[in-house]
């Protein structure tokens, strides 16, 4: 289908942008790659007055090191990130997780910032930066603001980005000395959406998983920490049996949909699989 | 063909039509020999695991031996050729077959929670529809012939009509190759035409493998005629009788000593002049032939796959996948090899992937390629393709190939995941053997807490219908489409 009339403006700098999308109101959307949005727009199920493009503004891509953390530009393609030595160095997993987006030609379109912004639970990346503890940082036309990404995923393809706000950067504290991870994705083919993913990260001391951060893909109406699993693995033996044991509590408290990719429970099942797998690959074992 | 390779004293058929409110469905490639196909094949498997024989076995002590043919079917078919011992054996070596049971054991041995399957498909399958009286006799409403002709232009260029039209399956390449074998021309000089009436006013089209078989051979029949009006005008020019005249590679020449000869290009331009014919010749050597078979082709083949399944999840990965198809002569090794990685893939896409899904109250719900799901290259393995050649009845010997991948591959992926969990109980999982089928009916061989696989599909319908997924209902309007990746 064709999309409904829309303007269209493509600004040159993050000003210009607030500013086109504040005098576009409500009915004014971000696009960056336009992988999520486009498919909207032509099914017609978004019909935006106004279309603000980002994909001219330099300084929304790009990873810089920041000391303890790394921020990354928002526009940064999937692609961008995966090949990164500053992100392969210091936050693995995003660029693990990255790999596994859809296909080549929507990794070299798609942006994490718009993967985030979209809030769809069935994304790969919501999950991971839920796991590494990212903050995000959005602009608006009062200023800059910065969220905790346990705060950004609100309800089913809905952030704490306000109206007239635009996600301009992700940081991520650099994970330390002992740290794995993985990114266990379970999907039916290779370009569907996760029927459920795991993002797990792992520090181990002493033979032991002292701190265990688990995101968990596609198991609710936003990306969800597996808390009870996290606690069951932190001071586990590094050893499969245990963190599977551990990776049991890895649906608590979820709320998985049901879809023709799988049923609950079965989403539940595989949930406390992935986690034991994605354990075991981040602790090494 | 539901006896299928195998020899049968006694047959009872029975077919059940249901009438259903769900989306009418129009012929599918292979139109009735992949579910012929697919039922043979999947209970002889099962025969074999009752009678606790090797289930390869079991199909040699039943299969029509290659000397039998041609061999007439307890259902009155006349298999035209074949050689099943041979495209089985070299299936088995390609494969690796004694290895991969090896390994299979193994895993079973050490309760590996990835399980190898092997599956088996000797298929064979009609093609080459149709004869007309047979046509006549199932009250189709038309008959089964092809048409052809050919055209040679004074330039020496050959323009090809064929009224099985191509539809990108490579007919302008294999078609210009036999004419050029049959009229000496070089290959370059022809020019198919089809998929216009305007152009090809008389066809019956392609479909059902037929296009070379019945197409092909028409080619033949008009090539014959051709060759038959130019040798008219040859002996002329040769000043040689007619029947002093031969032909070969592309060049008439007299027995006699004078060692004359003409192309047919050359004849062609002759023919167009018109300058020096004999007395009462017309000054054309076209020709239009229609070419009625008078009987089906049956390609065969053996079809090896081997799985690897998760049982912790239900994942069914294809880890080698052996063609050997047995179609005839063979007119152009890559096309062919391109039907069957395309017929293949589309078989197994029915096993593990595609189906329409309704909801209780008959809406749709696999509208999109998002829940409908269709592989890609990256989902499916590097198959291994091979021949052997056991040629049809007709002159150029050649069967049809176009939709055999199709019923070949989708027993072999079945019989294969039913392979792997036999141990555990497991006789049969529907397809398409999806992740969550698989696993849940491990979960109920198993005996856990898991309810019957029907209880929990009534769950699942039920969980649809709530309307609180997100992804697969996009009937109800308010959700997302999904779309393939981020933004």
């Amino acid at each position: 289908m064709i999309p409904a009339k829309f303007d269209y403006v493509r600004p040159s700098t993050l000003d210009e942008a607030v500013s086109a999308l504040a005098g576009g109101g409500e009915d004014a959307k971000v696009i960056a790659g336009g992988q999520s949005l486009l498919p909207l727009l032509r099914l017609r199920l978004a019909y935006p007055d106004l279309l603000v493009d980002v994909g001219g503004i330099a300084e929304l891509r790009g990873v810089s090191d920041q000391g303890d953390s790394l921020r990354i530009g928002a526009r940064s393609t999937h692609y961008d990130i995966i090949g990164d030595p500053l992100v392969a160095a210091h936050c693995g997993l995003l660029a693990e997780a990255a790999g596994t987006v859809a296909d080549p030609a929507v990794r070299h379109r798609g942006t994490l910032g718009g993967s985030l912004a979209h809030g769809d639970p069935a994304g790969d990346l919501p999950a991971v930066i839920l796991a590494l503890d990212a903050t995000l940082t959005a602009r608006g036309p009062g200023g800059e603001r910065e969220i905790s990404a346990a705060d950004f995923f609100v309800d089913y393809l809905t952030t704490a980005l306000q109206p007239g706000e635009i996600l301009t950067a992700i940081t991520i504290p650099k994970l330390g000395d002992g740290w794995g991870y993985r990114y266990e994705k379970f999907h039916r083919t290779a370009q569907s959406w996760a029927t459920v993913g795991v993002a797990a990260l792992a520090r181990r001391s002493n033979g032991t998983v002292a701190e265990a951060r688990i995101g968990l893909t596609n198991m609710g109406s936003v990306p969800v920490r597996a808390a009870a699993a996290e606690s069951a693995a932190a001071g586990a033996p590094a050893s499969r049996d245990a963190l599977r044991s551990a990776a049991a509590h890895a649906d608590d408290g979820t709320e998985p949909p049901g879809d023709l990719h799988g049923a609950p429970d079965y989403r539940r099942h595989l949930a406390r699989v992935l986690t034991g797998r994605a354990l075991a690959a981040a602790a090494g074992v | 063909m539901y006896n299928g390779i195998y020899k049968m004293d006694a047959y009872s058929f029975r077919c059940t039509g249901i009438f259903t409110t769900k989306m009418p469905t129009d012929a599918y490639r292979g139109a009735g020999r992949p579910e012929a196909t697919f039922a043979i094949e999947r209970i002889v498997d099962e025969l074999a695991a009752e009678l606790g024989i090797e289930p390869l076995e079991l199909r040699a002590r039943n299969w029509i031996k290659h000397e039998e043919f041609p061999y007439t079917s307890i259902c009155g078919l006349t298999y035209d050729s074949g050689n099943y011992e041979a495209a089985t054996a070299k299936a088995k070596e390609l494969f690796g077959y004694d290895e991969l049971r090896a390994e299979q054991q193994r895993r079973r041995d050490s309760g590996d929670p990835v399980q190898l399957g092997i599956g088996i498909s000797t298929f064979t399958e009609m093609c080459g529809l149709a004869p007309s009286r047979v046509l006549g006799s199932l009250a189709y409403g038309a008959g089964g012939w092809e048409q052809a002709s050919i055209r040679m232009l004074p330039t020496g260029k050959v323009e090809v009509v064929t009224g099985s039209s191509a539809h990108g399956q490579g007919h302008e390449t294999a078609w210009s190759q036999i004419v050029a074998d049959q009229l000496g021309v070089p290959f370059e000089d022809i020019r198919v035409l089809h998929g216009d009436t305007q152009i090809s006013p008389k066809g019956m089209d392609t479909y059902g493998s037929r296009s070379l078989a019945v197409g092909g051979m028409a080619l033949v029949s008009a090539c014959d005629k051709v060759i038959a009006l130019a040798k008219v005008i040859a002996s002329g020019m040769l000043e040689a009788p007619p029947e002093e005249v031969e032909f070969a590679a592309g060049v008439f020449s007299a027995r006699n000593s004078s060692g004359a000869s003409k192309t047919i290009q050359e004849i062609a331009l002759a023919a167009f002049a018109a300058h020096d014919l004999p007395d009462g010749v017309e000054p054309t050597i076209d020709a239009d032939a229609t070419y009625d078979p008078d009987n089906f082709s049956f390609p065969h083949g053996t079809h090896l796959c081997a799985t690897e399944i998760d049982t912790e999840t239900g994942f069914v990965k294809i880890r080698s996948y052996v063609a050997v198809d047995d179609i005839g002569k063979v007119v152009n090794p890559m096309i062919v090899d391109g039907q069957v990685h395309g017929g293949i893939a589309q078989g197994i896409a029915q096993a593990l992937y595609e189906e329409a899904v309704y909801d209780d109250a008959g809406n749709l719900l696999t509208t999109t390629l998002a829940d409908y799901l269709v592989p890609s290259a990256a989902d499916l393995p590097s198959y291994v393709t091979s021949r052997t050649e056991s040629p049809a009845a007709n002159r150029l010997g050649v069967k049809g190939v176009g939709e055999a991948g199709t019923i070949a591959s989708t027993p072999a992926v079945v019989n294969s995941i039913v392979d792997a969990l036999r141990p555990m109980g497991i006789r049969d999982i529907t397809m398409p053997c999806t992740p969550e089928r698989v696993w849940r009916a491990i979960q109920t061989a198993r005996g856990g807490q898991q309810a019957s696989a029907a209880e929990q599909h009534e769950a699942r319908q039920s969980d649809r219908t709530q309307g609180n997924s997100p992804q697969g209902v996009a009937a109800e309007g308010d959700d997302a489409p999904q779309t393939g990746g981020a933004a």
